[in-house]
């Protein structure tokens, strides 16, 4: 799928199928370790997690262990099934670039109303710098889980500093995990991006609202429609499904944003068979 | 172009073998419970312990809290409730008492009449091959060596008794008001700090061998009912001793093999149900393997991301295709 201007339905095709399934099956199986990974400290019981209704399994570290296991094989699954997709298609959107950090600032400032948000490409610096911090995370987590699923095995003997290391990496990075969660639900709460909700689910973002706050891929957006065509040619060639050229996501961050266009005042006309909601070839 | 020779298929072929050779060696070597054991292991042979029953204090318990002294917990009083529990676990009024596991008594011996024949068996921690205790700690306060010992690290333990809890004897015992866990009040996590026989882990690594085995020995000589030896030697002579006496053992097997094995003529059903009656702790029934439950899922970890990774192949290969297509016809159409 390539990302683009769905001009009938006055969005843009923000996130694949493919994409949406990476991020729920994240999401749902990260959740899931959390709560059963909190499951393994000596927790539930003591604070009485266990007396709330239907949670009565939750302080057997036995079951928690189960669920971590099965999640944690959905969790690694999607993670390499993330590396290995994106990476070889080339998709380079979400990894932090230079000058993230600043730009990150003063987004978050301009939300209490100091200074103005810089213009964003698809994705905000400060979603490429959380990217970036629950990508490490999670891969520390995956490591030192996969040391600890092999020292349970009963022909395995490691050495006793390695599985201590591993262990306390793991359980700390789990509280760093856990903050990147909360960091990411909070950042739903402010209305400013509640347009970005819906893609998660549609795969489809406002046009407006991509024209105002992303304005550097709105531009290249508006870059990427197809050029003219004859109308007699595009009545045989069946329409592509996407364009032929480069990944999505791919770094823009040198390019300087230029003043919105309104698509209507686009000289390119777009194809209107492309405009259809491409069921995403992927899913 | 190296690209053109990754056909879907071939890369299938290639990945469906590994993945199969991968799942059968974790499956297959698995069933091997004996292959972590560690180097040393202890017999017990309840057909000669006595029990000292002559003495104040049995022998071995007596040897175990002198040489242990010194590690035993100093709380800081008064010791607060784990809340919102309203109840913690303090030994050290009863620092003397001998009749259970305690965190200031780490070997103890239960006394039964089964049949009318006195047993007395000396208990401690099994030290599990595959200790659940230690595998599933979540500071990594507790540790298998290579010589059998398991051995918790009483400066990194927070005394959350999880454990006890896996442990299917539960044998670690808590002392609160003692342990790093002080240091993280006020917020209320931890309970003080885990205690159990470590197998004499430092004697042991000085070439020595467990005080409990020297003070039986000392009193019992070649009498004595406990030995301490490579865990190939202690399983034969178990054996061969079982084999002898028409008995039984206890401790190859339960929780999937351990350090500590028991001979005994009565079989340990009966010893158990004595146990019981009793309420005396640690019990000497059945100890299935937990961990085993847990482990028949690792292959997930292989199978997985092996799937996940070809399918994620697969999916750009269609995509790599599906461009080239759009850019011939594209120059075609031109």
């Amino acid at each position: 799928m390539k990302e683009r201007i769905l001009k009938e339905e006055n969005a843009v095709l923000r996130h694949s199928a493919i994409e949406r399934a990476e991020h729920w099956l994240i999401a749902v199986s990260g959740l899931v370790l959390l709560f059963s990974g909190f499951g393994e400290f000596p927790m539930y019981k003591r604070y009485m997690v266990t007396h709330i209704p239907g949670l009565s399994w939750a302080g057997d570290f036995w079951i928690n262990l189960k669920i971590h296991y099965l999640a944690a094989i959905v969790f690694t699954g999607a993670a390499v099934f993330h590396v290995v997709y994106h990476s070889l298609l080339g998709h380079r959107g979400l990894l932090p670039r230079k000058g993230d950090g600043k730009a990150s600032l003063k987004t978050v400032l301009s939300f209490i109303g100091i200074g103005e948000e810089p213009p964003a490409d698809k994705y905000l610096p400060e979603q490429r710098l959380a990217y970036a911090y629950i990508a490490a995370v999670s891969f520390i987590l995956i490591l030192t889980g996969l040391i600890k699923i092999t020292k349970n095995l009963p022909f395995v003997y490691l050495p006793p500093a390695l599985i201590t290391g591993a262990t306390l990496t793991h359980t700390l990075a789990t509280f760093l995990f856990l903050f990147g969660v909360i960091a990411h639900l909070a950042a739903l709460a402010l209305k400013v991006n509640w347009p970005l909700i819906k893609p998660m689910f549609t795969g489809r973002v406002d046009l407006d609202y991509v024209r105002h706050r992303h304005s550097i891929w709105y531009d290249e957006l508006i870059k990427d429609l197809p050029p003219e065509r004859e109308p007699e040619k595009e009545e045989k060639t069946e329409p592509p499904a996407e364009h032929p050229e480069e990944g999505k996501g791919e770094p823009r961050g040198d390019q300087t944003p230029g003043e919105p266009r309104p698509v209507d005042e686009q000289p390119a006309e777009t194809d209107k068979s492309e405009d259809k909601p491409a069921t995403p070839q992927d899913s | 172009m190296a690209e053109a020779k990754w056909t879907r298929r071939n890369f299938l072929k290639k990945a469906g073998v590994v993945t199969v050779l991968g799942t059968a060696g974790v499956l297959d070597i698995s069933g091997n419970a004996w292959a972590r054991a560690g180097t040393y292991a202890t017999l017990i042979d309840l057909t000669k312990c006595d029990g000292c029953r002559d003495l104040a204090m049995p022998k071995c318990v007596e040897a175990c809290r002198v040489l242990n002294e010194k590690r035993f917990p100093v709380p800081k009083k008064p010791i607060q409730d784990l809340w919102p529990q309203k109840t913690h676990d303090d030994w050290s009024e009863r620092k003397d008492f001998i009749n259970a596991l305690t965190p200031y008594n780490w070997t103890t011996v239960h006394r039964v009449q089964v049949d009318g024949e006195e047993i007395f068996i000396p208990r401690r921690c099994m030290h599990c091959d595959n200790p659940p205790c230690a595998d599933l700690c979540p500071f990594g306060a507790l540790n298998k060596f290579s010589d059998g010992a398991v051995v918790i690290n009483d400066s990194l333990c927070l005394g959350g008794a999880k454990c006890k809890a896996v442990c299917p004897w539960q044998i670690p015992q808590r002392q609160s008001g003692v342990g790093i866990y002080l240091k993280l009040q006020p917020i209320p996590a931890g309970g003080g700090v885990m205690y159990k026989c470590d197998f004499c882990h430092d004697l042991i690594r000085a070439g020595k061998i467990p005080a409990c085995v020297e003070a039986c020995e000392k009193r019992l000589g070649n009498k004595k009912p406990l030995y301490f030896g490579t865990r190939d030697e202690i399983l034969r002579m178990a054996r061969s001793r079982a084999k002898e006496i028409g008995g039984y053992i206890y401790g190859d097997r339960e929780n999937g093999g351990t350090a500590t094995l028991y001979v005994s003529r009565i079989p340990f059903d009966q010893i158990n149900d004595k146990l019981s009656e009793k309420k005396a702790a640690p019990h000497m029934g059945k100890a299935r393997s937990l961990i085993q439950d847990v482990n028949a899922w690792a292959a997930g970890f292989l199978l997985s991301p092996l799937a996940m990774a070809l399918g994620a192949l697969g999916l750009v290969m269609r995509e790599r295709k599906r461009k080239e297509d759009d850019t011939e016809r594209k120059e075609d159409g031109k």
